[in-house]
């Protein structure tokens, strides 16, 4: 469980680091824009999620819906 | 801010005795209420009727501001949960379900990885923020640094029959006083406490905006914290509106007037009696009379109806006894002895008929030391030893008993055990009678309260023929009364005893005083040390 709740503006950046090791993973079969796009729906998605949280629950369902493509 | 609000509460035990009766009073806005009353009285009970816990059989509790409780017995319920869940259950109710929720999701991740999962676990962490759970994690933080010196992740996975009686119950209230509940029920909050602990607690409690319940046997918190005392005796329960001090006059003067209304009620009905057989008489010869005697008749049976008024409750009656018998001169001896981990080693020498109180801060090591004497398994190094004739005697209230819970008390004293042998029903209650536990030998060990069970424990202790008694916390639980009988006894007992307490007014009854101090260090000191630092131990 996380610990604490931190509201960065910049919680973006970290989702940065999702796209890309998941493009570094998917790479081979996806281009980027499409698993760039995928992040960001899945982003979507999670909104009011713990900012703290977000990027790990942001890139488990990206991973997720990138397998199942 | 928060109040409890009980009107007219009955409440009837499971053997069919009412145990209290139109039960009605109110702990108002920042209040800090003393309950009090003897073992057995139903404090305890009555906590958890305003809790929830139990349902009354008439009457109903009123409450605002949320509540949060600590009961009697810490610890020793449930000793296979961890300091997170510790935490989780002192919580209020609503973070307690999104803490739940959040596991359920993870556990379920565990087995399913998919879209529906994933979004479940989402929401869940969404709503343990939207209860406030991650400043509920932050106060926690500040909670275990403040009772054990370490940060909730240091230690939240630690079991918590591995902190000491009094590390739990400063976890509970640190988490209490801290967190938002505005009313709290506190059952016997200072048990086990250490003497700097209670004066933390005292000061706390002092200086709290929130609405404190409190039961407590400990004169000296009583006379600092309480601001008014709420009384459970004969079945029902009153109210002093004034402190501690001004307590047991208006106690007195209580039973007086209940006395004298009562001396009244049965005068008078002596009177209406009299007159009814008067005008029984004077009633075959003459009609007229007759008609009176009727009336009379009638308003006897109304006054007889309407019942005497309440009795001023009986005097409590404990004698406890302590035989003991001569032992070799030598009694303990230890030499470099060092429970692994606890402490430095120390030589002691403890004689026939020496009385010695064990002081020292919480997690010190000193039941540890008591356990490893009664013969217990407690890792160390160094050597130690019982001299001749010397039979152990092991009181402990943290020490679980979970072959006693399901037993009757005269089933347990009947069967006797290795070194106590088994008594005969007519001895049985003879004894229990003595420990005022007449009315209880047939109950289940398990549905005693904590002062009788404590009582009991020292009753055993009397059957058993030990000759040294190594008392852990003995005081804690008891009522006045019966804590002052324990000390007759023991000032009568023919042997030798060694008492863990932080009892401050039972500790001066001792004549030798072994300290566990805050540095390991185990020295002997001429008089009672209560204020040791917190052990700072490296976990
Ligand atoms: N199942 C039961 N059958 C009969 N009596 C019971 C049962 N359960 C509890 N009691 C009795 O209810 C009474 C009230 O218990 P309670 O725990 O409320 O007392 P208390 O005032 O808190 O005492 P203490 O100071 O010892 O903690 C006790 O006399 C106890 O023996
Ligand atoms: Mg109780």
């Amino acid at each position: 469980m996380p610990t604490a709740l931190a509201r960065s503006p910049h919680q973006d950046a970290s989702i940065d680091l999702a796209v890309s090791r998941l493009v570094a993973e998917f790479g081979h079969r996806l281009d980027q824009q499409t698993v760039v796009g995928v992040v960001r729906s899945c982003r979507q998605d999670l909104s009011g999620s713990p900012a703290d949280a977000l990027p790990e629950l942001v890139e488990r369902l990206a991973r997720y819906r990138l397998t199942q493509d | 801010m928060g109040y409890v609000d009980v009107a007219g509460v009955r409440f009837t035990l499971p053997d069919g005795r009412v145990l209290l009766d139109d039960v009605s009073f109110r702990v108002g806005e920042g209040a800090c209420a003393a309950l009090v009353g003897e073992n057995g009285a139903g404090k305890t009970t009555l906590l958890r009727i305003i809790s929830g816990d139990l349902s009354p059989d008439g009457g109903s509790v009123a409450r605002t501001g949320g509540l949060g409780v600590m009961r009697q017995f810490i610890g020793s319920v449930r000793d296979d949960i961890t300091v997170e869940r510790f935490l989780v259950d002192l919580a209020p109710p609503a973070v307690r379900d999104a803490w739940d929720a959040v596991e359920a999701a993870e556990l379920a991740m565990m087995e399913a990885d998919d879209e529906p999962t994933q979004m479940a676990y989402a929401s869940a962490l969404a709503h343990w923020g939207d209860v406030g759970g991650y400043d509920v994690e932050v106060t926690w933080d500040t909670v275990t640094v403040a009772a054990l010196g370490v940060p909730y992740d240091g230690c939240k996975y630690r079991g918590l029959d591995t902190l000491s009686g009094g590390e739990q119950k400063r976890l509970a209230l640190e988490c209490l006083l801290r967190g938002p509940d505005q009313v709290l029920l506190l059952d016997e909050p200072d048990n086990y406490l250490d003497v700097p602990g209670k004066r933390w607690l005292e000061e706390r409690l002092i200086e709290t905006r929130k609405t404190v319940l409190f039961v407590s046997h400990d004169r000296e918190l009583l006379a600092r914290v309480a601001d008014r005392v709420v009384t459970v005796e004969g079945g029902g329960v009153w109210v002093h509106g004034g402190d501690w001090a001004g307590y047991p006059a208006a106690r007195t003067a209580r039973h007086e007037r209940m006395a004298e209304l009562r001396k009244r009620w049965d005068e008078e009905h002596e009177r209406l009696v009299d007159l009814v057989r008067t005008l029984q008489q004077q009633a075959k010869n003459s009609p007229d009379m007759a008609a009176r005697y009727h009336a009379m008749q009638t308003r006897l049976a109304k006054f007889e109806a309407a019942g005497p008024p309440p009795d001023r409750p009986p005097e409590q009656q404990v004698a406890m006894r302590l035989r003991g018998g001569r032992t070799g001169i030598r009694v303990v001896v230890a030499g470099q002895l060092e429970l692994t981990g606890l402490m430095k080693p120390f030589d002691l020498d403890v004689d026939y008929g020496d009385r010695v109180a064990v002081l020292g801060a919480n997690g010190a090591g000193k039941s540890h030391f008591l356990r490893l004497l009664a013969g217990q398994d407690v890792p160390h190094t160094g050597s130690w030893r019982l001299g001749a004739r010397v039979v152990p005697g092991f009181f402990a209230q943290t020490h679980a008993h979970p072959d006693w819970l399901d037993r009757t008390l005269v089933d347990l004293l009947w069967h006797g055990e290795p070194g106590r042998p088994g008594v005969d029903r007519g001895r049985a209650m003879a004894t229990l009678r003595r420990y005022g536990l007449a009315a209880q030998g047939d109950q289940l060990f398990r549905s005693l309260s904590g002062g009788q069970q404590a009582r009991f424990q020292v009753l055993l202790l009397e059957l058993s023929g030990a000759t040294l008694l190594l008392l852990d916390e003995p005081t804690d639980n008891l009522d006045v009364l019966s804590a002052e009988s324990l000390e007759q006894a023991l000032a009568a007992y023919d042997g030798t005893v060694v008492a863990v307490t932080h009892d401050r007014w039972f500790a001066r009854t001792f004549d030798r005083f072994l300290v566990f101090g805050a540095d390991g260090r185990v020295y002997e000191a001429p008089e009672p040390v209560f204020d040791e630092a917190r052990v700072q131990r490296t976990r």
